[in-house]
């Protein structure tokens, strides 16, 4: 069984790699943030895997959980900072327009 | 509130979130002993849901649910119960979080019982001033700004300073 584990949790790593492609190529910020979530999911997953491979299930899935919310809500932060700068940039564009006209 | 509308979408997925990342929390507490976790786990995760809550609703709904004036008094309250229970052990004629003195049964069984009772508390105590000290840190460093879009209105202003 424990054969079972590990070719899953080497499969996951792999499909991880292929992701991280994705981070470091990433044309926008988007796409970044999409790969970086995605490995976030992966990983919620593979320390389930670990847990079982380890024997120890219950302590790996408290874990797992505890990372699951943690990842969600960094996910937000950063696309809600993001939204907020945008906004920043084009009324601080908007305002040094008017400077100009007058 | 008036300049900020957050995406429908985001609310309606993170608001159902939120008791069950705060139960979660308790739950992380209650099981410091015997998983991963305890008192301070368990209060970052309670504290997330709180700005899970401020980044989706908007700042002054956040801060709203936990006012300045009350994650304030928070945070010593929290000391006050870990020292308080270490003091109660000394005046039970035990050591300085000694929880055995608690109890003056000489049960073996009974003095195992309040051993976790103790430790159970003191647990509370750091959660209660983590949880405190994150919201405080999170919501001082992200309070909005006069000419930025998140902007507070009034007596938005006036309800996060003295509430």
């Amino acid at each position: 069984m424990n054969h079972v584990y590990i070719a899953a949790t080497v499969t996951v790593l792999f499909g991880v790699l292929v992701v991280l492609r994705r981070v470091i190529l990433g044309p926008t910020v988007h796409d970044r943030i999409l790969a970086v979530n995605v490995i976030g999911t992966k990983t919620i997953v593979l320390l389930a895997l670990v847990g079982f491979l380890y024997g120890r299930p219950g302590f790996f899935l408290d874990i797992a959980l505890a990372y699951a919310l943690i990842n969600f809500i960094a996910t937000i932060a950063v696309l809600r900072y993001m939204e907020r700068r945008a906004a920043l940039r084009s009324r601080g564009a908007a305002n040094l327009a008017e400077e100009d006209d007058q | 509130m008036s300049h900020h509308t957050p995406s429908p979408i985001l609310r309606y997925v993170a608001r159902p979130t939120v008791p069950f990342i705060q139960l979660y929390a308790l739950y992380v507490l209650g099981h410091g002993e015997d998983g991963p976790g305890g008192g301070f786990q368990g209060g970052v995760i309670f504290a997330a849901s709180i700005v899970l809550l401020a980044l989706t609703e908007g700042w002054p709904y956040g801060r709203g649910q936990l006012k300045r004036g009350f994650t304030d008094a928070l945070m010593p309250f929290g000391c006050l119960v870990y020292s308080g229970v270490g003091a109660l052990c000394l005046l039970g004629g035990g050591a300085f979080l000694g929880y055995e003195a608690l109890t003056t049964s000489l049960d073996p069984h009974v003095r195992n019982h309040m051993h976790h009772y103790g430790l159970m508390a003191i647990e509370a105590g750091v959660m209660i001033t983590v949880t405190s000290s994150m919201l405080t840190l999170f919501f001082e460093m992200s309070r909005p700004e006069p000419g930025d879009p998140w902007e507070l209105d009034e007596e938005d202003e006036a309800g996060g300073q003295h509430g």
